[in-house]
This record gives C-alpha cells, structure tokens and sequence, in this order.
C-alpha cells in the first residue's frame, strides 16, 4: 500500500487529538489535573475521529486505504478514547484527593453534582453499555448493528457534557462536528443516500446456497474494478421481499455499461433471502470499496482463494488473462458448492500463464504446507488471500515461514462488527 | 484483545471508584478536613482592593475568599471569572450554567479559600 495511505489515519488521528489537546492543555496546574484535562480533550479527539471513519464515501475509502483499514482503525481509535474517558473523572479525583479524601467522593459522587457532571456519567455509561454490545459476539448483526449505534448517543451527552461546563464559546466547534460527522453518516449511509438504484438484471445459480446476480445501473454506474467490494441492499419485487439491509458483496463482473455481478453465498438471515432474488427487483448500491487487488506490483503471483473468496479472481480472470507467472489454489468443501469452477477450468486452459489448482477439502482442514508453493519457487512472489478468516490466518502463517514478506501477503477481512 | 482490554478497563474502573468511596467510609477522620478560617470582618473597600488576577479575592454568600491560587484550576475561561474579583459573586456563583448554582463539590472546595465574613454595609 502506498506510503501516504498507510499514514494518513495514524496522522489524521493524531491532528484530532492534538488540536483539542494543545488548545485546552493548562499551565501551572497540579499533575493531575493537568492529566485530567488532557485525557478529557484527547477523548474527545479520539471520539471525533473515530466518527470520521465511519463513513462510506468512496473517495475517503481510498485515500485512507480501504473502508475495511477504515473500520479496523475506527475500533481501535474508540477503545482508545474510551479508556482515555474512563481515566478522566479518576484523574479529577486524585486531584481533589490533595485536598482531602471527602472532596475526592464529592467529585466523583453523581448524586452530589448537577447537569455538567451528571450529563459526563450518562455519556460514560452509554459508552460503557455501547461497548458491551459491540464486544458480545452472541448478539446478532442486525440487533448489534442498533445497539452499537448507542454509541452515537454517548458522544452526543458528552458534548453537552462539555456545553454545561461552560468552558469556552470554541467548544461548539468540536460539537458542530461531532453533529455534522454522525449526521453525515446516518442521512449518508444508514437512509442510503450515498446508494445508486439499480436492477435486478439476471440471477444465476453457480453453486450450492451460491447465486451470482447481475446489476444493472438506472442512473449514473459505479466505477468499480476487479477485487473491490460494493454494499448492496435489495428491496421488494413480485414474490420477493428484501432484508433492505446493505451487505457486502464482491463484484465478479464489471462490463463496459456499468452492470456489475456479485456472487452471494447464503451465510445469514438476509443472504438466505437473497437466494431467491428475482429479476426486475430493485436493488442500492454504494460503493465501491476496497485496495485488495490495487497497485498490484509486476511479478509473479499466488492467488489463495476459500468458498467464495474466488469471486475477486474471477472477477479479474474474466477481464484479462495474467501477465505473470500466477498460481491459483482454490479450497472448497465439495464440488458442488465450488462456485465458478467450470468457468475457472475454461479460462485457466485458455490462460497459459495461469496455473489452477482446485481441491475439494471436505470436512477436515486443509494440509496447507503440502497445497502451497515451496519457499524457493515464492521468493519475491507477491501472494493475495480471500477466503474465511482461519483460512487466511493459516495461509499467512505458512507462507510467512517460507519466507514471504508480511508486505507482500495482501488481503482483506470483510468482518463489519 | 481489544474485548479484554475492553472488560479489563472498566473492571479497573469501577474499583477505583469504589476505592475512593470504601476509603471515606473506613477513615471517617477523612471525611471533612475543610479548613476553618478566623471569623475576620472584611470590608467592601477593603474587598475592593483585591481585584486583579494575582490578588483576588471574592464574597459569596457573605463569606470572602481569596482565590488567587485556585484561578488557574477554574474550568471556565478568564474573562467569566476575572470580573469577579474583588467583588461580591454570590449572583454569579448561584446562577452559574443556566440558573443553576454551583455542585456541593464546588461548596466544599470553595470552603479552603476562605479567610472572613463580608462586612454588613454591602448588597
């Protein structure tokens, strides 16, 4: 990944922690006031930026490498102001503790303060509650998805926790943005404003519990490539009803009109349903996302595709054959479930470069070390993963013993929790 | 790892607020080491004088306190505070955020810069 991608989230966060850090950071105070002070506004840096990650926009996407880096950041950035939050009322009381023991009680106490204070413990609690939901893997996605949004309402109480201090007029800055970011996401996103309509074009089935769907554009296309990812939601049609949810799904073909295909595995509720798509039904698309298979280096390749992590390289397939030494290992449990396997075989006779190697795991797990190349023939080789995400986590670690740079090992997790 | 730092964090949390809380109960000695100030008259000239930022004194609610050293630990900025020296603040001091007065935090607090009652003449 490009040099300035891969830094503009770190330096974007740290602008938005040092902005509100420097502006407010106090001199000739105690120690732990000054902390207090400084874990307080670096929270609230930390809480904007983690806000600024969250939206869907194709271009800020790409400029910060991928919305799924974005949203890998936007946990780790939210944790981070959470524990600078937790700390913020603690280091307060270990100041009002040089004073004496009883004062420090009467900070932290909620029942003996007024709005100010109250409106930072329901902020923290929200926070508290918000992140409880968003760490329990039992809760399913679609309820998860609400409870996380709890979140959104932590961040609101504690800017008017900063408005009721009544520390200074400049404080309506960091709330304006913290309204506009989180509006910006739900008109954008979540009302599927940023979505373009299409239609339902054809449905084929490829696989077992696998359909791939043809879209085709009713205004202006989305410019997608091979490897990227678009969020698409299906709405109601003759004898189909839509989850309307937005779900990812990676294109497998892109033609010059604009219609795109993606491949649907049925992994859930909403995707079960989507099996039974019709043609005509109307569908959004937002999008695309995604750097999987960007910037690809010249030189020879190993492509490792799981299930239906074979929809980026067959999306690239159809547009051209490699220019490069390239091998395909493709895991699926039988044959009947592997999707696009016939037309795999017909390009990789017509693709003499490209060496395909299709194997029917079954139930067990896959012997990697024996399926992947030796360490001689990957030197310099440049490998990229798509598949479930043990699959991947084996992957790297073999090839990582044979001596492949982590740098060249690519590959995405499509995990939106 | 981010789930353990997660329960961990807040585990730690909600001990050290309950620390504070377990220390008052078993110390009762801690409870209230306000200073008392000497019941020392002071006039409104002589408040007057104690006006500026390195010397300020306030009354509030017929007490005055210099609150030259506690300035800087003043959430709000300057220019709401610094009026206020050398004057009575009880009216700023009740009516803080929107009519409401300050927390009993802010009571107690205040109680440690205490250094006389505000002579009679006044308001």
């Amino acid at each position: 990944m490009h040099l300035l991608r891969l830094l503009s989230i770190p330096a974007l966060t740290a602008v938005f922690v040092a902005v509100p850090v420097l502006w407010a950071l106090p001199e000739g105070l105690t120690f732990w006031r000054t902390l207090a002070i400084v874990l307080g506004w670096g929270g609230c840096g930390l809480l904007l930026a983690s806000l600024l990650l969250i939206l869907r926009e194709t271009a800020l996407a790409h400029s910060l490498g991928g919305l799924e880096r974005m949203y890998r950041w936007h946990h780790f950035v939210g944790v981070g102001a959470y524990l600078l939050l937790l700390a913020h009322p603690l280091a307060l009381a270990a100041d009002a503790w040089q004073e004496s023991p009883h004062l420090a009680w009467q900070l932290l106490s909620p029942v003996s303060q007024g709005w100010p204070v109250w409106l930072g413990w329901i902020s923290l609690l929200f926070l508290m509650s918000g992140l409880a939901v968003t760490f329990s893997a039992k809760v399913p996605y679609r309820t998860w998805r609400w409870l996380h949004g709890v979140l959104s309402i932590g961040v609101l109480f504690g800017m008017l926790h900063l408005v009721l201090l009544g520390i200074s007029e400049a404080v309506i800055a960091a709330v304006l943005l913290a309204v506009l970011l989180l509006a910006w996401r739900v008109i954008r996103v979540d009302l599927g404003t940023a979505a373009r309509p299409f239609v339902v074009q054809s449905v084929d089935r490829i696989a077992d519990a696998v359909v791939e769907i043809a879209l085709r554009p009713l205004s202006a296309p989305v410019a997608s490539a091979a490897g990227q990812f678009v969020l698409v939601a299906f709405f109601d049609g003759a004898a189909f009803r839509g989850c309307r949810e937005y779900h990812p799904f990676t294109v497998s073909s892109i033609q010059p009109d604009g219609q795109i295909s993606i491949g649907v595995k049925s992994l859930g509720d909403c995707t079960q349903m989507i099996q039974s798509v019709e043609v005509g039904v109307a569908a959004r698309v937002q999008g695309p996302f995604g750097v999987f298979l960007a910037e690809r280096p010249p030189g020879p390749e190993l492509w490792v595709a799981g299930g239906i992590g074979i929809t980026p390289f067959i999306a690239l397939l159809r547009e051209s054959s490699p220019r490069w030494p390239t091998t395909l290992l493709y895991l699926y449990r039988r044959e009947t479930d592997a999707a696009f396997l016939n037309e795999l075989r017909t390009l990789a006779a017509a693709a003499p470069l490209l060496s395909l190697k299709a194997i029917a795991t079954g139930g067990d797990v896959p012997d990697l070390p024996s399926m992947l190349p030796d360490s001689t023939t990957l030197a310099g080789w440049h490998c990229y993963l798509c598949g479930p995400p043990a699959l991947i986590t084996g992957v790297r670690q073999v090839l990582v013993e044979r001596g492949v740079k982590t740098d060249h090992i690519h590959f995405e997790r499509f995990d939106f929790r | 790892m981010m789930r353990t730092l997660y329960f961990s964090a807040t585990l730690v949390f909600w001990l050290a607020v309950a620390s504070f809380r377990i220390v008052l109960i078993s110390f009762p000695g801690a409870e209230k080491t306000a200073a008392i100030a000497a019941d020392k008259i002071i006039s409104p000239a002589e408040l007057a004088r104690h006006a500026l930022p390195s010397d300020c004194w306030m009354a509030i609610r017929g007490n005055v306190y210099d609150l030259t050293s506690y300035l800087p630990n003043h959430p709000s900025p300057p220019n709401i505070v610094l009026p206020w020296c050398g004057k009575d603040a009880t009216e700023a001091y009740n009516t803080k955020t929107k009519g409401r007065p300050h927390s009993p935090y802010a009571d107690e607090l205040l109680a440690k810069y205490r250094i006389g009652t505000l002579g009679k003449n006044v308001r």
